[in-house]
């Protein structure tokens, strides 16, 4: 099965065949070359949480939580998380326009919380690493930064308000 | 004098199961009290008892003191554990408990009063003979003064707008032509931001340490100190590490910080558990009263394991009117203790990152304790703080302790939400932090770029193994979902087909 998958900002091509005994998934960093991997389905497990199994000699216990296009996988205290689209959402996304996936055009909230401060203002451009707002959740006050160079197109919340986690906050177009 | 019968803890989280551990050693009841958000939290499951005390957001629940206190009534406790935060050092509270003829396990009211306000807790330390940040005595006017002052501290010094905070109205002045101007800005920020353009001038400590003495005091004028412990690793103005002993304080200098934290306990006839808090300059090795935490704190724990006494069964002892069950000749020092708090935080952006934790195990072993309320399945509210575990080490040298931190994180399995489990790793191997050199300013200025670093544990392909065989997984899943749509007339005409 033919999946691509983005991970820290660089982009991949992935093959996923099942077969008896092992599991072949090859990855395709975007200007590299193939690496294929066969991970032994002996010493591969599922539990109802999480799935084990050796890679390179060393045993990983991983948790995938995997939400649409988003899989957050943990192990070993150490977490990424990772877009992978399949097949049918590459088509989709086709169809859409131009392939280009992953394109985040809102900040969304990735956790309830309340909006403390605003710092930007509709039409303004926002240079990357800059503040957009402050978000307070867990008795802590959150900064969210620009990712890029944005253009504020809409702000979806206002001061004081109470957010769910995923709901947009603001929107953005290319500057 | 007997102990308690029943205790009330007015708190949650891993706190609360600390009391309420004390409380089954000492056959004393423990009651529990939770908000909406923690009717399923560990620390309800662990007492005697427990109690609703009202929805999620502390105010509401926590920190709403009549409605412990009804619940206090109800259970028939005769002693309430503030715990740290929350009412652990609020007046009101405590005096309402005088009234209602419960006793509060922590200083006296006027205890927490006079060490409540840093101006006046400064002057009592002065008279103490506690040393103090060199400085203006209180605001000051003129330009002519501030250099005056300057001049007779010396440089570098800060100059801080009296109602200031989160940095604003602040400025280090490091050379006399840049005193003027610096002045007059912490003046206007003073008077823009906070409506008050008072400021002040201190000794800049160049090179700062956060090293803090735990001290205790009972109602017969015993006071004694149980030695220091380190707490320089922070965030945010956070501690996320501390260690006990610190590698950077000289025994004869440790001895005069004692000695100080003592004074200042006599000073206000201190009772219970305590912390004088000194600012530490690593290169002149001088010490500096900040201030005074009026209870028990998150790192208590290394202490204990250092000293060998438990600090939580001493407080209910000191409340119940007993003298003190050690003198400070029974305190020794032994070994090194290092305590690492677990936040559920994402350890890059230090964001809180709460939900449900899915798989949960925690570290064991040798010579380690671990204060945790984590369990698979259990969901990490966004109310309150994002701590969820403190893991405990202990070794016979430092290099030993952090050692064993290193193995016991490398153990603790925590999935579902985002940890600074792999933060804590990255920084008990950072050179700074094993020779014991880093200060206040280590994270800021050593951590800038994290990712990294982090990230160094697992590579990339573990990740994108595991997501694509998870995707493969849900899609075929998903494929064989969209079979069984297929009405019962058509996949029996298929089979028919098959046979055909």
């Amino acid at each position: 099965m033919y999946f691509e998958a983005e991970l820290n900002g660089k982009k991949y091509k992935v093959d996923v065949t099942e077969q008896r005994s092992t599991w072949k998934v090859s990855l395709q960093e975007e200007g590299k070359n193939w690496l294929h991997y066969d991970i032994s389905k002996r010493d591969f497990k599922e539990a109802e949480q999480y799935i084990s199994f050796l890679f390179e000699g060393k045993s990983y216990l991983i948790d995938v939580i995997g939400q649409d296009t988003e899989y957050t996988v943990f192990t070993r205290n150490s977490f990424r998380t990772i877009k992978v689209f399949n097949d049918e959402m590459l088509l989709h996304e086709s169809l859409k326009k131009g392939g280009n996936f992953g394109a985040d055009q809102e900040l969304k909230s990735g956790m309830p919380g309340k909006i403390i401060e605003i710092f930007a203002k509709e039409g303004e451009i926002v240079k990357a690493n800059k503040p957009l707002l402050i978000m307070e959740a867990m008795k802590m006050e959150n900064e969210m930064r620009a990712t890029r160079d944005v253009k504020i197109k809409e702000i979806k919340v206002k001061q004081g308000d109470s957010v769910e986690s995923g709901a947009v906050l603001i929107k953005f177009e290319e500057p | 004098m007997a102990l308690f019968k029943k205790i009330l803890i007015a708190n949650r989280g891993e706190i609360a199961i600390r009391i309420t551990r004390a409380c089954r050693e000492l056959g004393i009841g423990s009651v529990a009290v939770f908000s909406d958000a923690d009717r399923d939290s560990l620390h309800v499951f662990l007492a005697d008892e427990a109690y609703h005390i009202g929805p999620s957001p502390s105010k509401e629940s926590y920190l709403n003191y009549k409605k412990i206190i009804e619940v206090a009534k109800q259970a028939g406790v005769d002693a309430i554990h503030p715990g740290y935060g929350f009412l652990s050092e609020n007046t009101v509270f405590a005096k309402a408990l005088e009234e209602a003829g419960i006793t509060f396990i922590g200083p006296t009211v006027s205890n927490i009063e006079s060490m409540g306000d840093k101006l006046s807790a400064k002057a009592l330390m002065k008279k103490a003979g506690v040393p103090t940040v060199p400085g203006s005595d209180g605001g000051v006017e003129t330009v002519e003064q501030a250099q005056a002052i300057a001049e007779k501290i010396g440089l570098p010094v800060i100059i801080k707008a009296s109602a200031g905070g989160g940095g604003k109205g602040m400025r280090v002045v490091r050379k006399m032509d840049e005193l003027e101007s610096a002045f007059r800005a912490c003046r206007s920020e003073g008077q823009n931001y906070f409506a008050d353009p008072t400021v002040y001038i201190e000794k800049f400590i160049n090179d700062p340490k956060h090293i803090e003495i735990q001290v205790f005091g009972d109602k017969h004028g015993n006071h004694v100190h149980l030695f220091e412990r380190e707490c320089s690793v922070q965030r945010r103005h956070q501690k996320i590490i501390e260690e006990c002993p610190s590698p950077s304080v000289p025994n004869d200098v440790r001895l005069r910080m004692g000695d100080a934290a003592v004074r200042a306990a006599k000073q206000i006839n201190y009772v219970g558990a305590g912390t004088i808090e000194f600012i530490f300059d690593n290169t002149t090795k001088e010490f500096y009263f900040m201030e005074m935490n009026t209870r028990l704190q998150v790192e208590h724990p290394i202490t204990e394991i250092v000293t060998g006494f438990d600090l939580v069964k001493e407080q209910i002892n000191v409340a119940a009117g007993r003298p003190l069950s050690f003198k400070q000749e029974d305190i020794k020092q032994k070994g090194h203790a290092i305590e690492a708090r677990i936040c559920a935080e994402d350890p890059i952006t230090y964001k809180p990152h709460p939900g449900v934790i899915r798989a949960c195990r925690h570290p064991q072993g040798p010579f380690m304790r671990v204060d945790s309320y984590a369990y698979p399945g259990y969901e990490v509210p966004i109310f309150y703080d994002p701590m969820i575990a403190k893991v405990i080490t202990w070794g016979d040298k430092r290099d030993e302790a952090i050692d064993r931190m290193q193995r016991a994180l490398s153990e603790f399995v925590l999935t579902g939400i985002k940890t600074n489990i792999v933060l804590h790793k990255t920084i008990l191997d950072h050179p700074k932090f094993r020779d014991g050199s880093y200060t206040t300013q280590f994270i800021e200025k050593n951590f800038e770029v994290i990712e990294p670093q982090l990230f160094k544990e697992v590579e990339d392909p573990v990740f994108l193994i595991a997501a694509a065989i998870t995707a493969y997984n849900d899609r075929k899943s998903k494929d064989v979902r969209q079979l069984n749509l297929t009405s019962n007339w058509k996949r029996v005409g298929r089979k028919l087909q098959l046979r055909t």
